[in-house]
């Protein structure tokens, strides 16, 4: 598999690691009350098949954070951004 | 004709003859001959016995499909087993056996198996091993484990080298007959960059082997213009002896090339193959077609083979396979088989066409309409055929052509499954995208026309598709036959696994209508081969068993790799020294020079111990300790991670990072940092300095040193972009080492510029850049791991080793010892610093007794989980102290406490032993441990159980730290 | 602050000038030891990156070499004149000791490196002056091109020695020189 990472261009997958889905969002809160979503944020996750938008780390290359947006059973890439700049979009939106 | 060898044609160079043996049989071949050819030429046709019934074995192809001629290749080292001598490239002095017999190719005892045949039906290992279970490991499994496996591997290493390498281009051609010759050329032509792959040593393919005209010249001719022109062109790579093996996610093709299996011994300073990842934005497939055997009785006996293999030892090979030779076919290409050898001047008894009314030129050679064979005489060597009219023919060679199977291989090796084309009576690849497409008889066009046509399409990368040169087609016509039903003689479907037509509808019968179970149970396919001559029979004889098409059977699921791939090529250049990459430390030639014994961590060479003379690695590190604990030693510490931290955020990025707070600490200061896992489990430890500001130097351990820098990375990319922080590793630009002990500040008190080492020039926990040695720029920590009054010097590592020997000489006055990790590892356990044995992804800052440091004025990583339940509970093993009761008893790691009075038990289990030392300075053993709510048990006494050696003792529970609890020595 | 002590590099005695290798004529490749060398990790502060990059552009006798996002290897200038100059637009660390630098160059420099890394360096896709980061034998490497068969390889400095033997065997069969 090759992932187009925005730094460096077309790189094979081997120079990536991977660490799982990218759309569930670290909470915010310390209030005890906000447990459940803290549970969900550390343990709770989907395995969907089809579209998936997953963190990649180019960790033998730029070293920077990517989402790489993937079908799970055709393995066909439909999109790549930086962590950062998917992060900023999901504050903007 | 003198023997087998013609007199004339054929690509083989007369004048340069090449002597090899085979089965300790002295031969002579001519260079351009396989060994197969070679055998054949010396009329040897008995190369191998099959794998069940043992039964004598021919050639049955020309190329690497071959199924039967498998021998083991070479002697010594490089033996290497089951190689196909069919794709063998003959060289001087080759060395050759046949395998799987006993004692003898000639005369085996494992073919009495033929005459048990009844017995090894489809699925006779599952029906026979099933019962008594007890059976199973003394008498079953060594039976099969010596009856499996065919050739015999070397015991000795590999002496060769292997390695790997990427490829890139606009397009790889597989393939080099006449749709991959054409498709390379056109696209050349356009400049893109071109990869040209083929299994065979000699670029051209079925142009090597067959009688053709192209363009007014010989096919041979013709493919060695072009070949020629592609040479000549930078943007061409041609890649002969490189087969490609695997078609993979985004166009990335793998393959081996078999830079040095044609020689004796490799150059010294090349590889034997070489790995490579083609990466192509486009490919053809041009891999050609196989020609699929007849299913016959007999049509095992050395001397039957396919008729394109028959011709193309003659025609490539100059290589008679008979003297007589009989053709059966279903299709009219077993026609040229008869006109080719004619023309060589062998006699063709006769061609047995299994269709009523062919109509093709024989060339003179009668024909016998609607015929089948029944049945093949002679046992090593073929006699003549059975017609089912009862006829007998003498002759020594058949040549049958059951048709022709696209190679389709690759293009299914991501799960597309190819169709069935009742129109030549084979599987035609799938759409797989413009991306990868097939072209000429791998696409299932059968005229050289339309080869030629198809692989100029695919070439052709931009603009209209240029013309291609004049041939004569030959008209191809197939009416399937599969099986000769009325055989009398074993019908062999899969050759190599000695499965014959009767195994599938028998497999059938019992229920594994699937092909992919008749597969298994039949083993049909499931050879070194993969079944690329039987397949598509076995698919045909199971549809007709079953009622089904060809396309409701369907194909087994195609994988990689398309030939075997040796493991010295997976392997590559990573193996014994090269396995991984040796990480060396700034101060190694000083460790070195001292005589230091080095130990791996993670890629690490750490200085593990100094021993001196007689001395084991405990009495060194004995004697490494009492010297710093008493005077002064020093010690490389260069391995810990050391991460620059800088930015307007640097102090907020740390305090979310670390569970205690970094904001607070004042420029000029170290301090303790402890990260936690956003599960709140215990991630990471270090000491982290603010040089400015805006400016930290975070240091982490030597084990996490990436996975810590990758946290910090996400942490900041994922979760904070927002934080002005920058952050670099910095690890190799220092060479970082401890001056410990009582006499530590007095020895680098000689070697710093103007800094006076008291405690208000540099207190307990400084962390300053300073100058040593007249005008070298360093920073100084005085921070310790031993416990003792200690520093941590680090310097430019290209002066390390300098610096190094200047502290050791500064010291010598007071007997300055250099110590490694083991020493370093004593005094931390007598001190009761946790590290690795207690940082073990299971523990939380309160097991570590630190759960002080979290803060609860900040957010940070692993708060929240931290404080739920499990993680609080008051009955949470935690860190101890241990020690003999028996002060003479050694204690050992791993092993688990209990209740004094309890029986070992995992329901009686309290805790374990985490980390243990001899003390030199208490004399005795002692430990950390981690204990269910034991910092209430302090001088409890425990029984401890090694349950490796089924021994216990007696222990005391105690503090963790148990030498100078006071700290006294600390901020001496 | 400039001093004067000798620096030792870690493949002074690894890399010994000689012909190796194969001999077919004319060495395939040539490599030598960058040493000593000044280096800097830049890294453009929060909205510097710009600024950062026009800075850079201007700054005669500097050698800048890309080395990620926002990102720079600074070489030939003193770490203290680098930070200096470049206050308040980058942070700044000083990796003239951490990284080693082989230089490599010759006829068949592309065929030694593509048993290494997957980059494409191709001409038509890898100019001069081009910068990847990318792993060669399990080592992450900072390579360069800086010719039109000369590349710098950059790596650090404790595995300096290690990649110093796999990259001269992987030379091998096109016989080498080191200088």
């Amino acid at each position: 598999m090759l992932i187009k990472c925005p730094h460096c261009g077309t790189r094979p997958v081997e120079e990536f690691t991977f660490n799982g889905d990218a759309s569930i969002q670290r909470p915010t809160s310390n209030d005890p009350a906000t447990m459940d979503q803290w549970f969900d944020y550390v343990y709770l996750r989907d395995n969907p098949k089809g579209r998936f938008d997953e963190y990649a780390h180019h960790s033998s290359g730029c070293r920077a954070w990517l989402v790489v947006t993937r079908d799970t059973q055709t393995h066909e890439i439909f999109n790549v951004v930086t962590a950062r700049d998917y992060a900023k979009k999901r504050v903007a939106s | 004709m003198t023997g087998f060898r013609l007199d004339k044609g054929g690509l083989i160079d007369r004048k340069a003859p090449l002597y090899f043996t085979f089965d300790g049989r002295a031969f002579t071949g001519f260079a351009g001959d396989t060994l197969a050819s070679a055998l054949i030429s010396n009329d040897v046709h008995l190369m191998g016995r099959s794998f069940k019934y043992h039964r004598p074995r021919g050639v049955i192809s020309a190329g690497s499909s071959e199924p039967n001629a498998l021998v083991e290749l070479r002697e010594g080292a490089r033996k290497e087993a089951n190689t196909r001598a069919t794709m063998i490239e003959l060289h001087d002095g080759l060395v050759a056996k046949s395998q799987n017999h006993w004692p003898s190719l000639e005369f085996d005892i494992g073919a009495l198996n033929s005459l048990a045949s009844a017995m090894f039906v489809a699925g006779f290992y599952y029906k026979t091993f099933m019962w008594p279970k007890s059976f199973w490991e003394k008498i079953y499994e060594p039976i099969i484990r010596k009856a499996a496996g065919l050739g015999n591997a070397s015991k000795e290493a590999d002496p060769d080298k292997y390695e790997k390498a990427y490829a890139h281009c606009d397009l790889l051609v597989v393939g080099s007959g006449p749709a991959g010759l054409i498709a390379a050329l056109m696209a050349a032509r356009s400049g893109a960059r071109i990869i040209l792959a083929d299994e065979s040593s000699t670029l051209g393919g079925s142009l090597l082997n067959e009688n053709e005209e192209i363009g007014g010249m010989s096919g041979h001719a013709w493919a060695i213009g072009v070949i020629g022109e592609l040479g000549s062109k930078s943007n061409v790579t041609l890649m002969p002896r490189t087969t490609i093996f695997g078609w993979y996610d985004d166009n990335i093709f793998g393959a081996v090339e078999r830079v040095n299996d044609h020689v004796l011994e490799p150059s010294p300073y090349e590889p034997r193959q070489r790995y490579w990842r083609i990466m192509a934005k486009r490919a053809v497939m041009a891999t050609g077609a196989e020609e699929r055997p007849i299913v016959f009785g007999g049509n095992d006996v050395p001397g039957v083979m396919t008729a394109g293999a028959l011709r193309t030892y003659a025609n490539r090979y100059a290589a008679a396979a008979g003297k007589s030779v009989v053709v059966f076919t279903n299709n009219n290409s077993g026609y040229r088989t008869a006109r080719d050898m004619n023309a060589h001047g062998v006699h063709v008894e006769v061609i047995i066409d299994s269709r009523k009314e062919p109509n093709v030129d024989a060339g003179g050679v009668p024909v016998i309409r609607g015929g089948a064979i029944v049945n093949v005489r002679g046992g090593k060597r073929v006699s003549g055929v059975e017609l089912a009219d009862h006829r007998m023919i003498p002759c020594d060679a058949v040549a049958m052509s059951g048709g022709w199977s696209p190679i389709v291989n690759l293009m299914c090796h991501r799960g597309a499954k190819p169709k069935w084309d009742e129109r030549i009576a084979g599987f035609v690849p799938p759409d797989v995208g413009d991306r990868f497409v097939a072209a000429g008889s791998a696409a299932g066009r059968m005229l050289l026309s339309e080869c030629l046509a198809d692989g100029a399409r695919a070439g052709t990368l931009k603009g209209k598709t240029p013309a291609i040169p004049k041939c004569r087609d030959e008209a191809f016509a197939v009416t399937p036959l599969w099986w000769v039903k009325e055989s009398t003689g074993k019908a062999f479907v899969d050759y190599q696994n000695d499965s014959t037509a009767k195994d599938l509808p028998l497999a059938a019968q019992e229920g594994y209508r699937d092909i992919e179970l008749a597969k298994r149970y039949t083993t049909a396919g499931m050879a070194t081969d993969q079944g690329k001559l039987g397949n598509v029979n076995a698919i045909a004889i199971l549809a007709e068993a079953t009622g089904r098409t060809m396309d409701q059977v369907g194909t087994t699921t195609f994988r990689p790799y398309y030939t075997p791939v040796s493991f010295g090529a997976i392997a590559g250049p990573f193996v014994g020294h090269h396995f991984q990459p040796v990480r060396k430390t700034p101060l190694h030639d000083w460790a070195d020079e001292l005589g230091a014994v080095f130990v791996e961590t993670g890629l690490w060479m750490r200085s593990s111990w100094f021993p001196q003379a007689g001395e084991d690695w405990l009495a060194s590190a004995s004697r490494e300790v009492l010297a710093t604990r008493e005077r002064v030693g020093l010690c490389d510490v260069s391995t810990l991670g050391k991460i620059d931290v800088q930015g307007k955020d640097a102090a907020e990025f740390l305090n979310r990072l670390y569970c205690n707070t970094f904001s607070t600490l004042d420029v000029g200061k170290a301090r303790y940092g402890l990260m936690l896992r956003e599960d709140g489990i215990v991630f990471d430890d270090g000491t982290t300095s603010r040089l400015a500001a805006d400016h930290f130097l975070m240091t982490t351990t030597t084990a996490n040193a990436a996975r810590v820098m990758s946290h910090m990375e996400f942490c900041h990319q994922a979760h904070w972009p927002e934080l002005d922080v920058q952050y670099v590793s910095v690890t190799e630009q220092w060479a970082q080492m401890a001056i410990a002990g009582p006499k530590a500040r007095a020895t680098l008190q000689k070697i710093v510029d103007k800094v006076t080492l008291d405690d208000t020039g540099f207190p307990y926990l400084a962390a300053k850049e300073i100058s040593i040695l007249g005008g070298m720029t360093a920073r100084l920590f005085r921070i310790s791991f031993s416990g003792e009054h200690a520093y941590e010097l680090a310097v430019p590592a290209d002066y390390g080793n300098l610096v190094a020997r200047s502290i050791m000489q500064a010291g010598e006055e007071f007997g300055i010892t250099p110590y490694g990790i083991e020493a370093l590892s004593i005094m931390r356990i007598e001190k009761g610093h946790v590290a690795g044995g207690e940082l073990n992804g299971t523990t939380t800052a309160g097991d570590l007794g630190l759960g002080k440091m979290m803060s609860s004025k900040k957010d940070y990583i692993g708060r929240m989980m931290a404080a739920r339940e499990g993680l609080t509970d008051k009955n949470r093993q935690c860190v101890v102290g241990i020690r003999p009761f028996d002060a003479a008893d050694k204690i050992r790691a791993g092993s688990h406490i209990l209740k004094k009075e309890d029986a070992p038990s995992m329901a009686a289990d309290q805790g374990y032993i985490s980390s243990v030392a001899w003390s030199p300075m208490l004399n005795m053993w002692l430990g950390l441990a981690l204990l269910s709510n034991g910092r209430e048990r302090h001088g409890e006494v425990v029984k401890i159980f090694d349950g490796v050696r089924k021994i216990h003792m007696f222990g005391v529970i105690c503090d963790p730290m148990q030498y100078d609890r006071e700290n006294k020595k600390l901020h001496a | 602050m400039p001093d004067n002590f000798q620096r030792v590099s870690p493949l002074a005695d690894i890399a010994i000038q000689g012909r190796f290798g194969a001999d077919h004529g004319a060495p395939g490749v040539t490599l030598s030891v960058r040493h000593p060398v000044l280096i800097a990790t830049v890294i453009a502060r929060k909205g510097k990156a710009k600024a950062l990059a026009d800075a850079l552009k201007s700054w005669r006798g500097a050698t800048v070499q890309w080395a990620g996002a926002e990102q720079y290897f600074l070489l030939d200038k003193p770490f203290d004149e680098v930070r200096k100059k470049l206050e308040g637009l980058a942070s700044c660390s000083d990796q003239s000791h951490g990284r080693v630098i082989i230089r490599i160059e010759g006829p068949k420099v592309r065929q030694v490196l593509c048993k290494g890394t997957p980059v494409d360096l191709h001409e038509s896709g890898f100019e001069i002056g081009k910068s990847a980061l990318t792993q060669m034998a399990h080592v992450g490497v900072h390579l360069t091109r800086v010719g039109r068969d000369a590349f710098e390889l950059s790596v650090f400095r404790g595995f300096s020695e290690s990649f110093w033997e796999w990259l001269t065997e992987k030379a091998e069969e096109f016989g080498y020189q080191v200088i």
